[in-house]
């Protein structure tokens, strides 16, 4: 029986055998309706892994050491079974349209796996996370640590991976990787609380039923209210 | 805490038909299950006759995905009480063991069932269910095996079975499964369609062209089956017409196919987007003091 990943309270724990180094690539920064739209989605689906696309906004010439890259929102991709090609490939060509149309790029990945205390990222988060290269260099995975998803949000828990050398590496999570660490809090637990996970629409059930908006304005709206 | 009664104004027979609704399409919304079943069982239970037994079963369980022990332990006393000697209870016993995280006692559990009675299915996979929290793919996999050598006619464990393949990435094995399933059920538009994902995943021209079919006979058997529909679409467009490989004749079929496919999703795209204009002029139109959250009873 695989355990709910909310209502666990536990003792945040030191995570990530990699090693920690001083990274070349941009790190990328979350907004609170980014961060939070990932929480909802997994605590939507406690038995499931699910995944999705981070998307940051287009800027015309991107230098390095210059600021971070800003993930302004993240768009609920699939629960349950991650691992087959033609869902995906449908989701990608169509939110890069989306993202066209509103000058995003895709930037990021972002996965919670099925079992509570696994929160490495696996070959789907890394041939997708290849993909999303292709097009963005600096492109991360962030895996959500399933252990310490809990109401309150009292810390972040997001493990970010950047790909160095050949291998993807995880950094320090710092509150510098939020635009503004208390305001996520704050939003994600409040909208824990009242289940808003509920009415989260990942691109699973807009396949289901296309009137399902995986945009999710409602959500949204929800964050911008409780900024 | 306002009761599920009074949120959505609904007595305690819709509260049992929702429960029974839920058990009959086998959902695991196990926060709703829990909360409309834990008042019905603690201000209803008189009145629901001998339903209340499976009430238990299907609260309980839900108390366990929810980390909510303590109605789970009261359903499974309830249930103790009534049926001493069940295997069914000591099985769910066995789960609540599970949700501890006691797999060790749990494993024992379900041994003992098995050494009385080795047919018991539901013990078996629940131990296979164990290695599969215990991250054990591997013995997983190959205890499921053995177990459908002997029941050989499990949907449930076949598609199990292929789900755990593809997490493996053995889409090879996952594609038997569901050879399996679609030979026992031939008018299942799911399984035609999943199978035909598979083979698009395990790429290649010959299983790309085996894909496009199962797409297609998907839709046959579901015109509505939107992933039939883009898969069809993707496996013509991107991979099968652009491939450098194929004659022209099989070039041009394809163009045709997922010319077809794009229109009927073009479809589809129009006539929800028309419903969801619809939707959103009526419900502009009323008074807000009517807008409500989402209604777990008028809801499907």
């Amino acid at each position: 029986m695989l355990l709910l990943k909310l209502c666990i309270l536990i003792e945040s724990r030191q995570l990530g055998v990699d090693i920690h180094f001083s990274p070349e690539t941009m790190p990328i920064q979350l907004t609170s309706q980014a961060y939070c739209k990932m929480l909802l989605h997994a605590a939507k689906y406690p038995n499931c892994a699910v995944n999705g696309l981070l998307v940051a906004e287009k800027t015309k010439d991107r230098k390095k050491d210059s600021e971070p890259v800003l993930c302004v929102d993240c768009l609920p991709l699939f629960h349950g079974t991650l691992a087959l090609a033609p869902m995906l490939e449908v989701a990608l060509t169509l939110i890069d349209t989306w993202c066209k149309e509103n000058n995003y790029i895709i930037a990021g990945y972002y996965q919670a796996n099925e079992r509570k205390k696994d929160s490495r990222p696996n070959q789907v988060a890394e041939k997708v996370a290849a993909r999303i290269s292709e097009n963005f260099s600096d492109a991360a995975i962030v895996m959500i640590d399933n252990s310490r998803l809990t109401m309150s949000c009292f810390e972040p828990i997001v493990i970010i991976y950047d790909h160095h050398e050949n291998k993807w590496k995880s950094r320090d999570v710092t509150l510098d990787s939020f635009e503004d660490w208390s305001e996520a809090q704050k939003i994600t637990s409040a909208l824990l609380e009242g289940r808003s996970y509920e009415n989260l629409i990942d691109f699973d059930n807009h396949l289901d039923d296309l009137r399902n908006d995986w945009t999710n304005p409602m959500i949204n709206k929800s964050v911008l209210d409780l900024c | 805490m306002a009761s599920v009664s009074e949120m959505y104004d609904v007595g305690w027979e819709e509260m049992r038909d929702k429960l029974r609704k839920w058990r009959e399409d086998n959902r695991r919304n196990s926060e709703q299950i829990v909360d409309v079943g834990e008042e019905l069982i603690s201000e209803h239970a008189s009145k629901l006759g001998d339903d209340i037994w499976i009430i238990y079963e299907q609260v309980m369980i839900a108390a366990l995905d929810c980390s909510r022990d303590d109605l789970a332990l009261t359903c499974l006393q309830e249930l103790r009480k009534q049926f001493p000697d069940s295997h069914r209870v000591k099985r769910l016993a066995g789960m609540r063991l599970e949700a501890l995280e006691r797999y060790e006692e749990a494993n024992k559990h379900y041994d003992a069932i098995l050494q009385d009675d080795p047919t018991n299915t539901a013990a078996r996979k629940r131990k296979i269910a164990i290695l599969k929290a215990q991250g054990k793919s591997t013995e997983a996999i190959r205890e499921l095996n053995e177990y459908l050598e002997q029941f050989v006619g499990d949907q449930e464990a076949w598609h199990e079975l292929s789900e755990l393949y593809i997490n493996e990435h053995d889409y090879g094995k996952a594609a038997f499964c569901l050879e399996e399933l679609m030979m026992t059920n031939p008018h299942n538009h799911l399984y035609c369609e999943q199978y035909a994902e598979v083979k698009y995943t395990q790429g290649g021209l010959e299983n790309m062209e085996l894909s496009r079919k199962y797409f297609a006979q998907a839709l046959r058997l579901n015109n509505r089956n939107m992933r039939a529909l883009f898969g069809l679409y993707m496996v013509s467009a991107v991979h099968i017409a652009s491939s450098p490989k194929v004659s022209a004749k099989v070039k041009k079929d394809n163009i045709k196919y997922a010319a077809w496919a794009a229109t009927q999703i073009n479809r589809a795209y129009k006539v929800s987007h028309k419903l969801v204009l619809a939707h959103n002029i009526q419900t502009s139109l009323k008074p807000p003091h009517l807008h409500r959250a989402p209604n777990v009873f008028t809801a499907s």
